[in-house]
């Protein structure tokens, strides 16, 4: 991915802290909400799965996409951006 | 095919859940009950499965030989391994799980099945191809084709039993016995540079020599030369030892017998005596 959104440098400037799964990047209002209900209201939830998944881009979209309804941009979208969280931060 | 169909009951809430989701099954509210969950598992995939397992397989390999793929020990259901086991099963297809939880075994079990699928399908190419190179059609040949079969599965069985101590698979390909050294991958194919063939084509034949038995004073040498340095490397370190000394020497010399140094001690000295004399004098 040549360029990034706003939003994806927002998340990957700071520390996530409590921020909101709806921070992510490719994380809207719809695929959030559908997070949330399955108990992924943070966004260091998700990273806790990106986490268990040892970093796997692959597996990590497949889950995104099962679990929230994601398409793949978006799903590649948010494991890009926990990926260069991670690698900031971790 | 023995479908292995796993008691919903045992499930936790969790795992019904994640397999809801795995079976693309719209969850109902976030707060039901676990029994919500189980009823509709029961009715969603419990139907399912059944179908599932034989039209997916079959969309797959339907070229293939039923029977053999019932016999086939390599598709094992994923979901009814424990998770050391889908662990351990993974690592045998070179894929390096993660903790295996709640919310990660479906993927990992997918992804199990699917490798498996690219096995076997590349496994079936291959006894596919055998079948067409063998000339005739025979009961006979049928039979040993199946006997071969049964045999690797009687080594891949024994395998998985073991699978836990040790991840050594035996060369069960012609490939692998080519090239032993490149590592299987899930895919099965692998980019290797192709190797001269000695001896064919005009190319000429190197015999190898394999360590040739040395006389002991050679060895000797050997060794002795491994240690030393080589002979200008001496002589260079020696004539840069003898430069810097040198160098050394001039400059403490230069600063005891400095000509302005004496210059000015004359000079005062002279000096000296002139007042002196003049002071004589006076």
């Amino acid at each position: 991915m040549s360029t990034t959104s706003q939003k994806h440098r927002d998340f990957v400037a700071e520390p996530m802290g409590e921020k909101p799964v709806t921070t992510l990047s490719g994380i809207g209002q719809v695929l959030g909400k559908k997070l949330e209900e399955q108990g992924f209201d943070k966004a260091y939830l998700v990273l806790g799965q990106f986490l268990l998944l040892r970093k796997d881009g692959e597996l990590f979209t497949e889950w995104l996409k099962d679990a929230s309804g994601a398409n793949t941009r978006n799903a590649a979208s948010c494991c890009q951006c926990l990926r260069e969280w991670c690698d900031a931060f971790l | 095919m023995p479908v292995f169909v796993e008691d919903p009951a045992q499930f936790s809430k969790p795992r019904l859940k994640s397999e809801l989701i795995a079976h693309n099954v719209t969850l109902p509210a976030a707060e039901s009950k676990k029994h919500v969950y189980m009823e509709l598992y029961s009715k969603c995939i419990g139907l399912k499965s059944a179908a599932d397992f034989s039209s997916d397989e079959e969309d797959v390999q339907e070229s293939q030989d039923c029977e053999e793929r019932e016999k086939d020990p390599e598709m094992i259901d994923p979901c009814g391994l424990t998770d050391d086991e889908l662990k351990a099963t993974l690592l045998q297809y070179g894929v390096e799980a993660g903790p295996i939880v709640g919310t990660t075994r479906s993927l990992y079990e997918r992804k199990l099945q699917r490798l498996m699928e690219l096995a076997g399908g590349r496994r079936h190419s291959e006894t596919e191809n055998a079948d067409r190179y063998s000339y005739s059609e025979d009961e006979l040949e049928d039979d040993q084709d199946s006997e071969q079969g049964r045999a690797e599965t009687v080594s891949l069985v024994a395998d998985k039993q073991h699978v836990d101590s040790d991840i050594q698979v035996p060369i069960k390909d012609v490939l692998m016995e080519m090239f032993p050294e490149t590592k299987p991958t899930p895919t099965g194919i692998a980019a290797t540079r192709r190797r001269p063939i000695k001896g064919a084509a005009g190319r000429p034949v190197h015999f190898k020599y394999p360590d040739l038995p040395a006389s002991p004073m050679a060895q000797q040498r050997h060794a002795v030369e491994r240690h030393m340095v080589p002979l200008w490397v001496q002589i260079l370190v020696f004539l840069i030892l003898g430069c810097l000394l040198y160098v050394i020497y001039a400059s403490m010399e230069n600063r005891l017998d400095n000509p302005f140094v004496t210059l000015l001690d004359n000079l005062s000295v002279v000096t000296e005596r002139e007042t002196k004399g003049m002071s004589l004098q006076a």
